[in-house]
């Protein structure tokens, strides 16, 4: 395509820039994909050199370093504490020994059962005095696995700590050669509301996304690794153990005579996409056109209609979406009302069509999902369009320009512009919709063609709600779970990786402020 | 100052780590609890003596009621027991799917339906009874709720009900009597009258083995305790053809509807086929119109076939304890909820048809109407055995299938599909699936071909001779499946060279060795 | 005045008159469909001569029973559970937020862009797979079951940082050259934070508050794992989806749509209130990130 500079770029009519803007959004993606690749490269060269780095560094500073320095090595915080800084050296000091105490308790027993995730199962012995079964229990593979993930945590947070013990060492040395004043623990904690006020205000919410977002995936993709599953929980009935690649072997190579997972996993995926993509943009538009029909000049009662839509968002979605699935259940309100005003002679079975692969019911959950979504939507486009300088309209309106062109020309590319990074999450959200399908079809229809020994898929399954099926059905595979789970998330990360890098909005963060 | 805060972040996981971590370790680690019971424990008499707080899963509708009954028990038993019980309200379905999730959270004593017995036992969800419950519990119920009850020879719950089937409630003002017998008739009279005949055999393999029950095909499955299955199944045969034929003629009546909602009569269904949980929602909405059959008779080719169901049964599961005396009291409070007594109170409070003989012999129930109707459908029953959990996903696909058939070739190709699912679950036959082979990164495969063995005594298997290289790595597994496989870490191969791969089973251990030939 | 000008007027007035005339069948249109669940919901919680679900809309007889019904079970117990985690989690969780996103939105530091990166990587992984570890974690620091109230506030805010999307971008659109004039003054990070942003971030606050406040009461997938069969420490959504069992929907329906009533009562009103802030809010965030 051709490129323009600035300048010519400017002379372009409004149509041509927009079609520009588009063209170089689709040329760049190509470039957005190779850049992930770049990155990931690059994020490898990176590490390796940092690290290398690193240990010639601590070296240096071993050799370099007087007793203070090097007695640090071994006992965090003594070389801190003998150059008067007495709060920072308590602390490295306590953090070592509780590292040490919970080694020896705790922390050793997890990470030596980490290899094997347990030796012993649980077996049952009969008293025949009492007439009565006891359950005597073994190792915990679970937990083995659960700890042994916190203890390795632990185990790079100590290693990160040592290290900036040493490198504070270091620094610590220099400014007494030179003759500067160190930094008081007065010091310290004044700047932690100041200068380094972000630690302050960072520490807990990353503590807490560390410990209940970033360890428990870590664990659901080390599961993708063991044979999990309901008969083998790790504790109640069998262990489970390290089964290498073989999941992911299953689900991409198995096929058996009738069914097979990949094609299962490819189908389910298109429908995915294809939802996710209508529940995004079918919610945009119509959102976008209710908003600009509210908005309009001379219509009264404006926060009237605003709030009767927005009802739907303040009633909690087990109920609303529990009764519209009822209401067009084939013996339903809606049905019986049709049928009675004589415009069908036969109940439409909204929800259990399989004709043309389950396209009715996917229809109407998509439907429905606008009833849902538009009033959100309205909400955002009534801000943004407020937002629009009403002098551009006024200009366009002497030149002319009809209510189609007005839209095409300024609404649309402006909404477009601003919310490009919320229809990327927007589409991402909605590719893990659980509620909408789960209240409304439950998956049904069934979809007999990818169903059978995967579990039962029906035309209207997300991959979520496939992956919630397959965890808590009678037989709960949760080490397939995990490997469709990384699946779902490598395309998903991928799709919003391209995207998210050719956005100009994002691209430009710093042209907002 | 970046130290200090990787400091704090730090302490907050120690802190973390050592309030779980430090609690659970000696609990977990334990390989040797002491409070495991032996043989020589002391004789019983006052041993159960004691109170124990417990948690108790039943379904709504008898929550009340067993309360009633653990302070009875508490009040009359001779071992000095009494449980300090919590009643919760947790349907038969959640019951199973939580005990299976996790199984140390779940209720002490818990009611569930049969086809999740054998799911629960696999997932060590229940305790086994004792040689003398056991004993009790065969002589006292009906030869169906014991087999529901017994897995490889072994009872591991207490029969709770004998209801769980279905049969036909009918709008009397719609369906005259004379057409009961008849699927045919039934079908004209709903399409006469724009009513629904509501049958749930769309999305649940319960209703749809109905039809197929009905023309003599069978499924019949047996399981051990490490879920090995063994099957016998002709629902791909002349028969289940038929039975399909039949499927069709309702399925493709304009006023078919999939749901066994018996709330359904309120908005347009002159039938619905469900079970008597929903007895009291038909009555209060027919009341006297409320008709109550068995299920009806379809034709194909000229041939009558009465439909079959399944009859099924409640269960109450003890969950397994560390504690011998606790599992014992358990087990004593368990026999009786179930006892004959237990079973007639339930049945008189919530109209549960027992599963007790004496019980079932009684005027009271066989006064019930809906009972009535379903030992009459019970004629035509087979009784729900140890079905595997999947089969319920492969088996509903027939009814999409039959659906979507436009003649008989396609009747045929769902049942085809069936029959391809089912040996697809079971991967192969169990001979086969109890074969150990060889796989891993060797000869030129990788990870992706298996070796035979055979068995050259007892427990101890070989393979052929293999040209094995430097760095190849091996596994022994069973059944061409990962569920069991030795051992834990790859073996290496050290040298080049040809060699047999020997696996020696002793108990749960296997221990791989490699022959230089 | 000129003829042709006037007519001209006049058509466009006319013409304007028949586009809003449009917009108002449409609009009342789609108050209808939006409002039909809701007020069918709230008939069926008067209707007293059946309890499971009918065929027709209009009660045949009207009263308060199933009100009542709900008043005498655990519903209260459930309610008062789950009113307690949306408070709770609503203050702390906007404490989160807002430290997150200032942060993100104000300040420069080396780890920034990793971070967001790192945080919006997170996001895409399927919360439906971490539910049994969280619960088998929340189980071993004893806070399921009955005390699954505390259990549940726990994992709500502990992952709440993960939303600084929309506050982040509303801090965007807040000038930082009032940030810097303080600076200049001698302000802290800390007091520019309390004195100037936070009062100027008022709308953005309020939609967190009313957003956090919203998502215990639907929650019914991972609520239900924690409570794990104990009804004292269930919220609204697993107890009342407990009565859509098969053996209980035909003596609890209109209950269940009582209770729905209920529930939607407190939101709704609250939403109804604090609307405006609810869109300033949004519109400053949500579009920009």
């Amino acid at each position: 395509m051709k490129r323009y500079s600035d300048l010519e770029f400017l002379k372009l009519s409004k149509g041509q820039k927009f079609l520009y803007k588009l063209t170089s959004f689709f040329a760049s993606i190509p470039r957005a994909i190779g850049g992930i690749f770049l990155a990931i490269g690059r994020f490898f060269r990176d590490l390796g050199l940092g690290i290398a780095e690193e240990f010639s560094d601590i070296f240096t500073t071993f050799k370099e370093g007087d007793w203070k320095t090097r007695a640090s090595f071994l006992v965090m915080g003594l070389g801190s504490m003998a150059r008067g800084q007495v709060l920072r050296g308590l602390l490295f000091l306590l953090f070592e020994i509780v590292f040490i105490f919970y080694m020896v308790t705790t922390g050793g027993y997890w990470m030596s059962m980490l290899p094997s995730l347990g030796k012993i199962g649980p077996h049952d012995e009969y008293s025949a005095v009492l007439d009565a079964y006891t359950k005597v229990y073994g190792d915990n593979s679970f937990k083995i696995l659960l700890y042994g993930v916190l203890t390795i945590f632990f185990i790079v947070a100590f290693v990160y700590t040592w290290r900036l013990n040493v490198k504070q060492n270091k620094i610590a040395q220099e400014h007494e050669r030179q003759g500067k004043r160190l930094k008081s623990g007065a010091d310290d904690l004044r700047s932690l509301v100041d200068e380094q006020f972000y630690k302050t205000l960072l520490a807990l919410p990353l503590t807490g996304i560390l410990i209940f977002t970033v360890m428990p995936i870590v664990f659901m993709i080390l599961v993708a690794f063991t044979n999990y599953d309901g008969t083998h929980d790790g504790y109640n009935n069998a262990l489970f153990s390290w089964q290498g690649l073989a999941n992911f072997r299953t689900l991409l190579t198995w096929s058996g005579s009738g069914v097979n997972y990949s094609a299962t996993f490819g189908e389910i995926l298109t429908w995915t996409l294809i939802w996710a993509f209508f529940a995004t943009f079918t919610n945009y538009f119509l959102g976008m056109f209710v908003a600009m029909m509210i908005n309009k000049k001379g219509i009264r009662l404006k926060k009237l209609w605003r709030t009767i839509l927005v009802m739907t968002i303040a009633i909690p979605q087990f109920i609303s979406l529990l009764y519209v699935s009822k209401m067009f259940a084939k013996n339903g309100i809606v049905n019986g009302l049709l049928l009675n005003l004589g415009w069908i002679n036969q109940a439409i079975d909204f929800w259990g069509s399989n004709a043309h692969s389950g396209l009715l019911p996917r229809i109407m959950v998509i439907v429905i999902n606008i009833w849902i979504g538009i009033p959100y939507l309205m909400l955002i486009a009534t801000g943004i369009l407020m937002n629009i300088p009403a002098d551009l309209y006024e200009s366009s309106r002497i030149d002319g320009a009809n209510a189609w062109q007005q839209y095409t020309k300024i609404t649309l590319p402006y909404m477009l512009f601003i919310t490009g990074p919320y229809l990327l999450t927007s589409f991402t959200s909605n590719m893990n919709n659980f509620n909408v399908i789960y209240l409304l079809t439950g998956g049904a229809p069934t979809n007999a063609a990818a169903s059978g020994a995967a579990g039962s898929v029906g035309y209207t399954d997300l991959l979520i709600t496939w992956l919630f099926k397959i965890t808590t059905g009678a037989e709960a595979q949760y080490y397939l779970a995990s490997v469709v789970g990384i699946m779902v998330f490598v395309v998903v990360a991928f799709i919003s990786l391209v995207v998210y890098n050719v956005l100009p909005s994002i691209k430009n963060e710093e042209d907002f402020q | 100052m970046k130290k200090l805060f990787a400091l704090l972040l730090a302490l907050a996981m120690v802190f973390s780590l050592a309030a779980c971590g430090g609690e659970s370790a000696p609990a977990s680690a334990g390989e040797n609890k002491t409070d495991a019971p032996t043989a020589e424990a002391p004789a019983a008499g006052g041993e159960l003596a004691g109170t124990y707080d417990i948690t108790v899963w039943c379904a709504d509708a008898i929550v009340d009621l067993t309360k009633k009954q653990i302070e009875d028990f508490n009040a009359n038993n001779t071992d000095g027991i009494t449980f300090n019980a919590t009643v919760e309200a947790v349907g038969e379905g959640d019951a199973a799917t939580q005990m299976i999730t996790d199984v140390e959270a779940g209720g002490d004593l818990f009611c569930f339906a049969q086809d999740q017995f054998a799911r629960l036992v696999q997932a060590g969800a229940l305790s086994k009874l004792g040689v003398q419950a056991a004993e009790m519990v065969r002589t006292a119920n009906d030869e169906g709720a014991v087999s529901a009850s017994t897995l490889d020879g072994d009872l591991y719950a207490y029969p709770l009900t004998s209801d769980n089937g279905y049969f036909m409630y009918y709008d009397k003002s719609v369906i005259p009597e004379e057409d009961v017998d008849s699927l045919e008739k039934l079908v004209e009279d709903c399409e006469a009258a724009g009513k629904y005949f509501s049958m749930e055999t769309d999305t649940s393999a319960w209703y749809i083995a109905s039809f197929f029950f009905g023309t003599g095909c069978v499924s019949e499955w047996a399981t051990d305790v490490e879920g090995n299955w063994q099957l016998n199944d002709t629902f791909n045969s002349p028969e289940g053809l038929i039975a399909a034929k039949g499927m069709k003629k309702l399925v493709d009546s304009p006023m078919y509807l999939s749901s066994s909602d018996g709330a359904g009569f309120d908005s347009g269904c002159a039938i619905v086929v469900t079970g008597t949980w929903a007895y009291n929602t038909v009555e209060g909405i027919l009341g006297e119109n409320m008709g109550v059959a068995d299920l009806p008779s379809f034709e194909v080719d000229g041939k009558e076939y009465h439909m079959g169901s399944f009859s099924g049964f409640k269960l109450l599961g003890v969950k397994p304890q560390t504690d011998a005396v606790k599992s014992a009291a358990l087990h004593k409070l368990a026999q009786y909820l179930t006892g004959e007594q237990g079973q007639m109170e339930r049945f008189q409070a919530a109209a549960w048809g027992p599963s007790n003989m004496n019980d079932q012999a009684s005027d009271a129930v066989q006064a019930n109407v809906a009972l009535a109707a379903l030992i009459e459908q019970n004629k035509y029953a087979t009784v729900q055995g140890q079905i595997a959990g999947s089969w319920w996903d492969i088996a509903k696909v027939i009814g999409t299938d039959v659906e979507n058939a436009t003649d008989e070739a396609g009747l045929q190709a769902a049942l085809d599909n069936y029959s391809a699912a089912i040996s697809d679950f079971l991967n192969m036959d169990p001979e086969a699936a109890a074969a150990w082979s060889v796989i891993g990164a060797l000869c030129g495969t990788n990870w992706d071909t298996d070796f035979p063995m055979t068995e050259v005594s007892e427990g101890v298997f070989q393979s052929e001779v293999l040209e094995l290289k430097a760095g190849d790595e091996l596994k022994c597994r069973q059944g061409a499946s990962w569920d069991v496989n030795f051992p834990a870490d790859n073996v290496v191969v050290e040298a080049d060279g040809s060699y047999i791969v020997q696996l020696t089973i002793d108990g749960d251990t296997g221990t791989v060795e490699l022959i230089a030939q | 005045m000129n003829k042709t000008l006037e007519k001209r007027s006049m058509g466009l007035r006319a013409s304007r008159a028949i586009s809003n005339t449009i917009i108002y069948i449409i609009l009342v249109i789609m108050s209808i469909v939006w409002l039909i669940p809701f007020i069918c919901i709230v008939l069926q919680s008067f209707r007293v001569e059946s309890t499971w679900q009918v065929g027709y809309v209009i009660p045949q007889k009207w009263g308060w029973d199933n009100y009542i019904a709900l008043w005498n079970s655990d519903f209260k117990k459930w309610y008062l559970n789950t009113f307690i985690i949306a408070l709770v989690v609503s203050v702390i969780q906007t404490f989160i937020v807002l430290c997150m996103s200032y942060t993100l939105s104000r300040f420069r530091f080396k780890m920034r862009n990793g971070l967001m990166r790192f945080m919006l990587i997170l996001g895409m992984f399927p919360g439906m797979l971490t539910m049994i570890i969280l619960y088998r974690v929340l189980k071993d620091l004893g806070l399921t079951q009955v005390n699954a109230v505390p259990g549940l506030i726990l994992v709500y805010v502990a992952s709440s940082g993960m939303g600084y999307y929309v506050s982040k971008g509303f801090f965007d659109t807040i000038p930082k050259t009032l940030d810097e004039a303080a600076r200049v003054d001698g302000a802290t990070r800390a007091q520019v934070l309390t004195k100037i942003i936070l009062p100027l971030a008022k709308p953005i606050v309020i939609y967190t508050i009313l957003t956090a406040f919203m998502a215990p009461w639907g929650d019914f997938v991972f609520a239900r794992y924690v409570s794990f069969g104990t009804s004292a420490g269930m919220n609204v959504a697993v107890g009342m989806y407990g009565w859509l069992q098969l053996d209980q929907i035909g003596q609890r329906y209109t209950m269940f749509c009582a209770g729905g009533v209920v529930v939607a009562i407190p939101v709704t009103i609250l939403f109804m209130c604090l609307q405006k802030y609810y869109v300033e809010g949004v519109t400053g965030g949500a579009v920009k990130g």
